[in-house]
């Protein structure tokens, strides 16, 4: 230790420390962009331009050699590359410049559609991974699952029909559900409407519309609509958005005007010495979260209270079957109620 | 014919399923509890509780009120501290009176009349029967008042509202707020903080509180914290205020290891933690007279006596490690003075020496023998006299004693500071990672849960020494 210096160890160690950030820093690391590159092969270019051409298909967008370049982080050699291989194996064929999915390639295209949502499923109900994660995590996953893993999994969830986003998953078969509706955007003011769809791409928006806490299978109505803002109403609160934000969540219409239920508020707007009915539980409240608040006697028809309030304003204890459950805010907010009057119960 | 019938059954199943839609299983399922809390509702009645319930609502009015429920906390946090530290010394002094004073002696004299080897007799009495005495001495007395306090607060209800009040703080650092109180459980023992996880029934919350409860300065590190900083923190100031120095010095510790909890919980739950499934909820069960005397008794039998037996287990071998380390010799070193002298290098870059390294690697089992060990070590390192011979852990009741042979190894200001800072990040005793390998069930958390804190320890004791001479 003769050459020991006190200042020279520490500018080693920070030295040391910066290395060892640049090598494992999350998705920008050496380690993770040498890891990604070995597992960008051929399989993961040739499933991510199926993928493309499939949802363009859907929408009745013809997209050429150029357009792929545009859409998908690939070099253009890559593609190209690809692309003939593609087409030698019957996956895809030329229509003028237009490229097309064959039968066999759009059967292809639907395997990974429905590992993929599978996925997010599995990571919606069986994680605890935050929702902004489930697609980026998803679109390495679809790569990876086998046919026979894809249908094991959805086994494993029930077969269910619908992704976390309220994106139809494809069935082994190829079956896809089918919903109608409309962006958010493009409705007149007075529509009453549930939201089925929440796009989660691109992320920013995506974060947007859930840090605004509006859930898959809220009713709505829209009160208010200009250029600038979209206003509506669900679950008695306001919301606002501006169109670009509003054009990712999509609302079927409802018609039948017996079914609204205009006083549906959530939990988590329940004051001190008010009661209230639980009509049910969100959609979003899912997995062990949704088994715990049953198994605690959160139920349709349960009569709930709130007992105490908190010091720091979260959580709240609630009064239930005789007993007091604190829940957070975020939970709550997943509970649907109708308030009761004081004194007279409605049903 | 048959096939055909099953293949069209299927198909008939699949395309009902289909049709069905995807919620059934949900809707199933609600019906079901509905349905169940309405035939409650219909055939069971309830006896008259308005009265109960009332007294109930008081009492929560005021603890988890924005006013008093904080400084109440503190204040009952602090009593229960108060008494196990301040009430532990008797029952301490007397027990090591007895194995250590009394007890050591006479078995050494049996031996030697019974004409036992001197290398068995030191084995068996100088090392193993020397850290079980020790270690029951330390550990035994607050523990015996710790978690009877603890339980009866637990009994009576009054735990669930601190959780209650704090899990706000605790959910910014991704945790649950019951984690507040096994973290007050790991100030009497990391073991039996880590068994409380269990009242978390969120497994990823869970794991957060497995593996930042060593981060609670549990009850063997309080003494070493008490006696190094009267020693070396009093000094620094006017002796009026020497011991007011000292006593904000081992509080500032248990703050600082409070914070690294909320820190570590914080970055395990957005990293290696984050897929693990999270909910929420607490119960906060109506107040009840505790059944005094049966609470002191379980609370002995399940909670002192079992960490108490676990820690025996592994005392027992560390001593014979340490007399053993200290009396076989490879060429003309023994190993402890070989090891010391190969560790005083690293030692020497994070502000300690090594001594203080090899009593850590040695007294893994528990901390409490940590401070006897030191003492033993740096008397045969340095050659200098005291002590009570080569590989037989000693301490000494005066304070000024102990000073004396520290400063002989070479102690400074440094040395005393980051072997408090060192002694709250360290992994935890083998008990404790005994006990989070029994409550995980996996090798893989044990491991975090063992090395995160000594890699914090080595971080932390290197930053404050290079800094610290840089300043000097």
């Amino acid at each position: 230790m003769t050459t020991y210096n006190p200042t020279f160890a520490l500018l080693l160690f920070l030295a040391l420390i910066i290395v060892l950030y640049f090598l494992f820093r999350p998705n920008k690391g050496l380690y993770y962009l040498l890891r990604k590159t070995k597992k960008s092969n051929a399989k993961t270019i040739i499933e991510d331009i199926l993928k493309l051409l499939y949802h363009n298909q859907a929408s009745n967008n013809a997209l050429n050699v150029n357009d792929l370049t545009n859409h998908l982080k690939y070099s253009n050699r890559l593609l190209i590359e690809n692309v003939s291989k593609m087409i030698e194996n019957k996956l895809l064929f030329m229509e003028g410049d237009a490229l097309k999915l064959s039968e066999l390639g759009n059967e292809y295209a639907l395997q990974i559609i429905r590992a993929h949502r599978l996925w997010e499923k599995f990571l919606s109900e069986k994680t605890g991974f935050q929702k902004e994660e489930w697609h980026g995590r998803a679109e390495k996953k679809e790569h990876e699952l086998s046919v026979d893993e894809t249908n094991q999994l959805a086994a494993l969830l029930g077969n269910p029909k619908f992704d976390p986003h309220g994106d139809p998953i494809p069935t082994s078969t190829g079956r896809v559900a089918f919903k109608k509706g409309h962006p958010l955007s493009e409705l007149a003011v007075d529509t009453v409407g549930r939201i089925i769809h929440i796009e989660d791409e691109p992320e920013i928006i995506y974060k947007q519309i859930l840090a605004e806490k509006i859930y898959l299978d809220s009713q709505i109505r829209i009160v208010e609509k200009d250029d600038s803002r979209i206003v509506f109403h669900s679950e008695g609160e306001k919301f606002v958005l501006a169109p670009i934000v509003a054009g990712n969540i999509t609302v079927s219409i409802l018609e039948n005007k017996v079914l609204i239920q205009e006083s549906t508020t959530r939990l988590s707007s329940l004051k001190t010495h008010e009661t209230a009915k639980i009509i049910g539980l969100s959609k979003e409240c899912r997995g062990e979260n949704r088994r715990r608040l049953l198994d605690l006697g959160f139920v349709k028809g349960a009569t709930v209270g709130v007992d105490l309030m908190n010091p720091l304003g979260d959580p709240t204890a609630f009064l239930i079957k005789g007993t007091a459950i604190a829940l957070r805010n975020n939970q709550a907010s997943k509970i649907l109620i109708k308030k009761i009057e004081h004194g007279k119960t409605t049903t | 014919m048959q096939e055909k019938n099953v293949a069209h059954i299927i198909a008939l199943s699949k395309e009902l399923r289909w049709q069905i839609g995807d919620d059934f299983h949900d809707s199933l399922a609600e019906s079901i509890y509905a349905d169940a809390s309405k035939i409650v509702e219909g055939s069971v009645t309830k006896g008259d509780q308005k009265s109960s319930f009332r007294i109930d609502s008081k009492i929560d009015k005021i603890v988890t009120s924005k006013i008093w429920g904080f400084p109440l906390m503190l204040f009952i946090l602090g009593v229960v501290l108060w008494l196990t530290i301040i009430g532990a010394n008797y029952p301490s002094g007397m027990l090591a009176q007895l194995l250590l004073d009394t007890c050591h002696p006479l078995l050494k004299e049996g031996a030697s009349a019974i004409g036992l080897p001197w290398w068995l007799d030191g084995f068996l009495i100088d090392g193993v029967y020397l850290a079980v005495a020790w270690v029951i001495a330390v550990m035994l007395p607050p523990m015996a008042i710790f978690f009877p306090l603890f339980t009866l607060l637990e009994d009576f209800g009054y735990l669930p509202r601190v959780a209650f009040n704090m899990d706000h703080l605790f959910k910014k650092s991704g945790a649950h707020g019951k984690q507040a109180l096994t973290m007050s459980m790991g100030f009497g023992c990391n073991a039996a903080g880590v068994v409380a996880t269990r009242i978390i029934d969120s497994p990823r919350e869970r794991l957060i509180a497995i593996i930042t409860n060593n981060f609670s300065l549990c009850n063997g590190r309080w003494p070493t914290q008490i006696l190094l900083a009267t020693i070396f923190i009093g000094a620094v100031v006017p002796s009026t205020y020497s011991s007011l120095a000292s006593l904000s010095a081992v509080i500032g510790i248990a703050v600082l290891g409070i914070f690294f909890m909320f820190f570590f919980s914080w970055a395990l739950s957005r990293t290696v933690l984050k897929g693990e499934v999270s909910t929420f909820n607490l119960e906060l069960p109506p107040y009840r007279p505790p059944v005094f005397w049966k609470t002191i008794y379980t609370s002995l039998i399940d909670r002192t006596l079992i960490v108490l037996w676990r820690a025996i287990i592994f005392a027992a071998p560390a001593g014979a490690v340490i007399w053993l380390i200290s009396n076989i010799y490879i060429g003309d070193e023994s190993i402890a003075l070989w090891a010391i002298h190969s560790l005083d290098g690293f030692g020497f870059l994070l502000g300690l020496n090594g001594v203080v390294l090899l009593a850590y690697i040695v007294a893994i089992p528990a901390n409490e023998i940590v401070i006897p060990t030191i003492l033993m070590l740096t008397v045969m390192a340095t050659g200098i006299p005291g002590g009570e011979g080569v590989g037989v852990m000693f301490e000494l009741d005066s304070v000024t004693a102990t000073a004396d042979i520290l400063k002989a190894g070479g102690w400074t200001l440094l040395t005393a500071v980051n072997v408090m800072l060192f002694s709250l990040l360290h992994n935890p005793c083998s008990t404790t990672i005994y006990t989070i390998y029994k409550e995980t069930n996996s090798a893989k958390w044990t491991i975090v849960a063992s090395v995160l804190p000594v890699v914090a320890g080595f971080v932390i004791t290197f930053l404050v020494a290079q800094i610290w001479r840089i300043l000097g």
